[in-house]
């Protein structure tokens, strides 16, 4: 396309995001002048967030890896620039050393996640995966509890296209925070709002999206399964639940009813959660009164012990009162639209004569599954797209296992935390430099991502580095990896195109995403009320989570002990960053980047007053902070924001939710379940 | 005067998200550090998102000596650079702060309503990109839109230059809160 003097490409921003927004990028002589968002994608509509419009600052920005840089000795900031040849040399003269050492590829591990959640990125697991048996990482570090306690209720997690949001009756969301997350998605609720639906939020603390509620209870971080569970047996006691739904649909209601019977009362519920009477009263109300109800429950509520029982408490709520299959209503979580698509990077095939398997680290324990492994030990290790000695958690076992690692290799746009501890890092594209394709795992648009402008001095994509990696490997070692390295991104992308995705997005061929995004065509799940469950019902009951040793039925119980500190610690997302990322520009504010937030009351206690260095700690470590007083977090609650120089996670323990083994084979960290102290600190 | 363009904030709406901020420096390009919207937090979640009011009896316009302002027939007031000498008094005269001085090309500079988007009958970048529909563009000639009113809480005295801004107040809203704060 053209505008005037500008050509004009489609991008979209890959960073693991409810809204992976579509971008128009405007290139004059090679340079990106400014970005706008796409009109043709129907859920972000013509509109970026925040982060999205600093990409022009982004793509430029002076902190951004210009070459190959060699630190020498690790850790140390004696960074020296290398050529490409020079770097791909070490990399890969320690690959074929190692693999001598050794007799095998199992020393060589990789890591890598959802930094840029674009398709064609996989190319580092089809990289490692043509090496033959290696270690990697599996396992979900993000959304794993409540994908799991979907599947045992419904067979399936799929969740409603978000933009039917515009239909509901009453819009209930549990932890999430849209307005700093998801701000598109706020169109669709202020168009339901405008046609006389209620907003109600549920959350620890008091956000910009609590504070536009027509309803905002508070609670206590953890027990919203119990405020579920709760509403649930009011509905039922008030015959307001779906009779003909439970009959019919419903698998386990005698033994979900008896346990409301035995185990919920109204009068406990609002002692362990803090919500007053009255409060669950308006809730019923209007629960009552309004549908159809969109159930919104937030990534942040499954970090806990009970992460995935809170998920499956507000599915049962949903599924009682008949909402699942309703236009407009539903149970909202996430979408995996991606699964329709082959994958062929990421499942790329091993050579057949490799008769070894592969080593799998859990992504959520990395570091102490690396360390632990033997004969041969992991000495080296590829970091992409991820930022782990920020974001992990157990980051002391980070320390541990580096000291073990004789070349470690980061790929990133930017000098992180983990490219600061790093032997080599290579400079990688952005978005605008590269091919690729993306898929929401909340919207159901698909887009192509263009190659908008020339690389970045001398930076390169996964798919290309993976593909320069391969063909010197092969030089010194033939036959050391199978990686087709002739296949340019195009190749990768036209393979994703399966009759079954051209007949799911209405596509005859991949180019037509030139011409703009397409959308899924999809019914609302759950419409024929036929669940993917053995029995083809809806398990409040699930035999399968019996199986997995875990409770049949959602059930309420208290998160972890507190152990010896006094204030529970929530790191949520800021606006102005997606975890670690987005750190170096000043387009975007840095106000939430070294703050502690804390109430008044504790902040009083400790003698803390705004704007005081404070030291946070409990057994892991401490980082110092800035107070910020709030009344927006609860006594008993602080809250540090993830990212930054002085990163929070330095104080989150090896932690695990109760729910993911099913889908992902491991369960996520329970960030939310840490507990720490503050005194005042210095800097 | 034809028209008098200005803003109408929502700030029931806003959520603080700073989009509109961002969105100008994308479209503008200014310097770092120079913002011609801002977005401020006056008290919990209550939010404004100001920019130039382009005010009915402009201060910038009465006190440059150079003459450098201009209010132009649609009620948009524009500062040409080329004539700003970087006294900074239209950066001390205004109440809202809307003149921002950069050090670099020791000139003033302000936001110009977007007017090469307009030309192009294109919406002003930051009303555009606001995900709430909390910023809207309104040509003050014509009756005041119903619900707005003159200031709120954190807006700076209007009586001066008469601001070509008005507001959709928040709503009071039903909240519990933990019974502990
Ligand atoms: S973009 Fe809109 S909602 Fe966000 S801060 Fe600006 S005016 Fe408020
Ligand atoms: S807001 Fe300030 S700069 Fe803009 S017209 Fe009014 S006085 Fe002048
Ligand atoms: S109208 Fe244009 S120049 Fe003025 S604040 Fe908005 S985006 Fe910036």
């Amino acid at each position: 396309m053209r505008d005037g003097g500008n050509k004009v490409y489609r991008n979209v921003c890959p960073r693991n995001c409810y809204d992976t927004c579509s971008m128009l990028s405007y290139v004059q002589n090679g340079k990106l002048e400014k970005v706008e968002g796409d009109p043709l994608q129907g859920y972000t509509q013509g509109r970026l967030c925040t982060k999205g419009y600093a990409y022009p600052e982004y793509v430029y920005s002076p902190d951004r890896l210009r070459y190959p840089l060699y630190q020498y000795p690790r850790g140390s900031g004696h960074w020296e620039r290398i050529s490409w040849d020079q770097a791909l040399e070490k990399i890969a003269g320690k690959m074929i050393e190692l693999n001598r050492r050794y007799g095998s590829n199992l020393s060589l591990a990789y890591n890598k996640y959802s930094g840029n959640i674009g398709l064609l990125h996989y190319a580092i697991e089809g990289m490692f995966n043509s090496l033959g048996a290696h270690t990697k990482p599996f396992g979900d570090a993000c959304l794993a509890a409540g994908k799991d306690a979907l599947h045992y209720d419904l067979g399936k997690a799929l969740s409603p296209d978000p933009e039917s949001m515009a239909q509901a009756g009453l819009i209930m969301i549990w932890g999430a925070n849209p307005a700093w997350t998801a701000v598109h998605q706020l169109d669709f609720i202020k168009q339901a709002r405008d046609s006389g639906a209620k907003l109600v939020v549920i959350d620890p603390l008091f956000t910009p999206i609590a504070a536009k509620a027509d309803l905002f209870i508070q609670i206590r971080p953890g027990t919203d399964g119990l405020l579920a569970l709760t509403l649930a047996r009011m509905m039922i006691e008030r015959k307001q639940y779906d009779r003909k739904f439970a009959e019919n649909h419903l698998f386990g209601w005698e033994p979900f009813l008896s346990y409301l019977q035995d185990k919920i009362s109204i009068n406990e519920t609002s002692e362990v959660t803090g919500v007053s009477l009255q409060a669950m009263e308006k809730l019923a109300s209007l629960y009552a009164s309004h549908r159809p109800c969109a159930h919104w429950a937030g990534f942040g509520i499954q970090r806990s012990s009970n992460g995935g029982q809170n998920v499956r408490s507000i599915s049962a709520l949903a599924a009682i009162t008949g909402n699942l299959g309703q236009k407009g209503g539903g149970m909202f979580y996430l979408h995996p639209s991606e699964d329709l698509f082959p994958r062929n990077l990421l499942k790329y095939a091993r050579p057949l004569a490799d008769g070894k398997k592969d080593r799998e680290a859990d992504i959520n324990n990395f570091a102490e599954r690396l360390l632990f492994f033997d004969k041969p030990p992991v000495r080296f290790l590829w970091i992409a797209s991820r930022n782990p000695l920020s974001q992990d958690q157990d980051l002391n076992k980070w320390q541990e296992l580096l000291r073990t690692l004789e070349l470690v290799v980061t790929v990133d746009l930017f000098m992180t935390k983990t490219a600061q501890m790093s032997d080599l890092v290579l400079p990688a594209a952005s978005h605008f430099e590269e091919v690729d394709l993306n898929i929401s795992y909340w919207h159901h648009w698909l887009a192509l991502n263009e190659k908008a402008i020339p690389s970045y001095y001398e930076a390169k994509s996964d798919l290309e580095i993976a593909r320069m990696l391969t063909r010197r490997l092969k030089e010194i070692s033939p036959g050391f990896s199978n990686f087709p390295d002739e296949l340019t991104a195009e190749d990768w992308l036209a393979k994703e195109f399966t009759s079954q995705v051209y007949t799911a997005y209405g596509l005859t061929s991949w180019q037509e995403l030139k011409d703009g995004p397409h959308k899924l065509r999809a019914k609302t799940p759950w419409l024929d009320r036929k669940f993917r469950t053995c029995g083809g019902k809806f398990e409040l009951y699930s035999n399968e989570a019996k199986k997995d040793n875990l409770p049949a039925l959602p059930r309420f119980s208290w998160p972890q002990t507190k152990g010896d500190y006094p204030l529970r610690l929530i790191t949520p997302q800021n606006p102005y960053r997606i975890h670690s990322q987005y750190n170096a520009l000043t387009w975007l504010s840095g106000e939430y980047d070294n703050v502690l937030q804390i109430n008044p009351k504790d902040a009083a206690q400790r003698e803390l007053a705004e704007g005081d260095w404070v030291r946070v700690y409990n057994a892991e470590g401490e980082i110092i902070k800035k107070v910020q007083l709030s009344n927006s977090v609860p006594p008993g609650v602080v809250v540090a924001f993830q990212g930054g120089d002085n990163p929070v996670n330095i104080l989150i323990a090896r932690t695990a939710a109760d729910m993911g083994m099913k889908m992902s084979g491991s369960r996520n960290a329970a960030f939310y379940d840490t507990y720490v102290d503050c005194v005042q600190g210095r800097r | 005067m034809l028209k008098q363009m200005g803003f109408i904030f929502d700030a029931d709406c806003c959520v603080g998200c700073k989009t509109c901020e961002t969105a100008c420096k994308n479209e503008n390009k200014t310097q770092p550090g120079i913002s011609w919207r801002r977005v401020t937090q006056v008290a919990d979640h209550k939010y404004l998102s100001v920019s130039c009011n382009h005010c009915d009896s402009p201060e910038c316009f009465r006190v440059c000596p150079e003459r450098a302002y201009t209010k132009r027939r649609d009620g948009i007031v524009l500062i040409d650079p080329n004539l700003c000498n970087g006294c900074m008094d239209c950066v001390g005269a205004c109440p809202y702060t809307a003149p921002k001085f950069d050090i670099i090309s020791h000139k003033a500079s302000k936001c110009t309503f977007c007017l090469p988007r307009q030309q192009m009958g294109l919406e002003a970048a930051c009303v555009s990109a606001c995900p709430t529909g909390a910023l809207q563009m309104y040509n003050f000639k014509q009756a005041y839109p119903k619900g707005t009113v003159a200031k709120i809480e954190g807006f700076p005295d209007i009586r001066l230059t008469r601001p070509s801004i008005r507001f959709f107040p928040s709503k009071t809203r039903e909240r519990y809160f933990l019974e502990e704060r």
